[in-house]
């Protein structure tokens, strides 16, 4: 596969951590490994999630306070930036995501400006049927609110072009951001496409996942905010 | 009746505070100060407010009253919650800088930070 991308280290790939000490440098190497450059952002975590992934190589932007998912991920892509990305991809810390994705996303952006990551194209392993009932209303949802037609809502796994990351700027701080990045993407009108992933949902994720609970609340940070 | 010297001392007190308070704008002293005096003219002639509150369709002065604390308090809370939104943003832009700026120092970085305003 190493026949595309000119200079995989102009990829900056975005990860937004907040207290995944246990699995942050297992993370972190696999993309470094690829020869990916990334960084981490420390979400005011309390435990070592900084100074483990300082540790497995990563550049570490650490907040001092936690602030939310929206604000990390902002944080990582302004970093990235200005570090003249090329291009940017957003990737789950929880170990969720497949390193071997990050190449069929960064594929996907020669044609398009963003491109987002679907697990119901892809694969879905490890899910239970109440997590996927739930995640197939958050589509029809999503869907309902952004105005976009698509297979999978509030996939971490993401990509970006640098002029599209610029023009799309997350200023939902929490879980709402999902759904303000599809919203913006209509609104600017950036071409996009989605890209079958596969996920894999481990005990850890899925510990650390959304509930049905806390739906209400991107909601009403979503219309309030 | 004690509640009259209990509301009037009460809204005394509030005047007081706000004269205090003299290095806000005077407009805002001026307002303040209206409004105590309706609250007090309210309590030393509860009739007037259940004329007033005749005269625009309502029952009671008491009624009257409480929707206009209502229609106040609904403003004051979506005032409140702007500013609250507002600053939080604020706060994110501020923390977010100083994450940046501080992983750069950490790095021993010699070139000088990239200049405010480039995130925004």
């Amino acid at each position: 596969m190493a026949a595309l991308a000119p200079d995989r280290s102009q990829t900056w790939v975005v990860i937004a951590a907040y207290n995944e000490a246990k699995v942050i440098a297992d993370v972190v190497a696999e993309v470094l490994h690829e020869g990916w450059s990334v960084v981490v952002v420390d979400d005011g975590s309390r435990d070592d999630t900084a100074t483990t992934a300082r540790a497995a190589g990563a550049r570490v932007v650490r907040h001092s306070i936690n602030l939310g998912q929206g604000a990390a991920l902002q944080t990582g892509i302004d970093y990235a930036l200005r570090r003249g990305a090329h291009t940017l991809v957003t990737f789950d810390a929880d170990g969720q995501h497949c390193v071997e994705d990050i190449p069929k996303i960064v594929a996907a952006l020669d044609t398009v400006e963003v491109a987002l990551g679907s697990r119901f194209l892809g694969t879905i392993e490890g899910v239970t049927a109440q997590r996927l009932r739930m995640l197939r209303a958050a589509v029809k949802v999503s869907n309902r609110l952004s105005g976009l037609k698509l297979s999978d809502a509030h996939c971490g796994l993401r990509g970006f072009r640098a002029s599209a990351a610029d023009k799309l700027r997350i200023t939902q701080d929490r879980m709402a951001h999902a759904s303000e990045l599809l919203h913006k993407i209509r609104a600017s009108k950036l071409s996009f496409t989605e890209v079958p992933i596969t996920i894999r949902y481990t005990q850890h994720s899925t510990a650390k996942g959304q509930r049905g609970f806390d739906a209400i609340r991107i909601l009403f940070d979503y219309f309030f905010r | 009746m004690i509640i009259r010297i209990l509301l009037l001392s009460a809204l005394a007190a509030i005047g007081w505070f706000v004269f205090l308070k003299r290095n806000r704008l005077p407009f805002h002293i001026v307002v303040v100060f209206a409004i105590l005096g309706l609250g007090a003219a309210a309590v030393l002639f509860p009739d007037v407010s259940d004329e007033v509150a005749n005269f625009v369709g309502v029952g009671r002065g008491v009624d009257l009253i409480s929707y206009l604390i209502e229609v106040a308090v609904l403003f004051v809370l979506l005032h409140y919650y702007t500013k609250f939104v507002e600053m939080q943003r604020k706060l994110t832009d501020v923390v977010r800088e100083l994450a940046i700026l501080r992983s750069e120092i950490d790095r021993g970085a010699t070139k000088p930070p990239p200049s405010a305003g480039d995130g925004v």
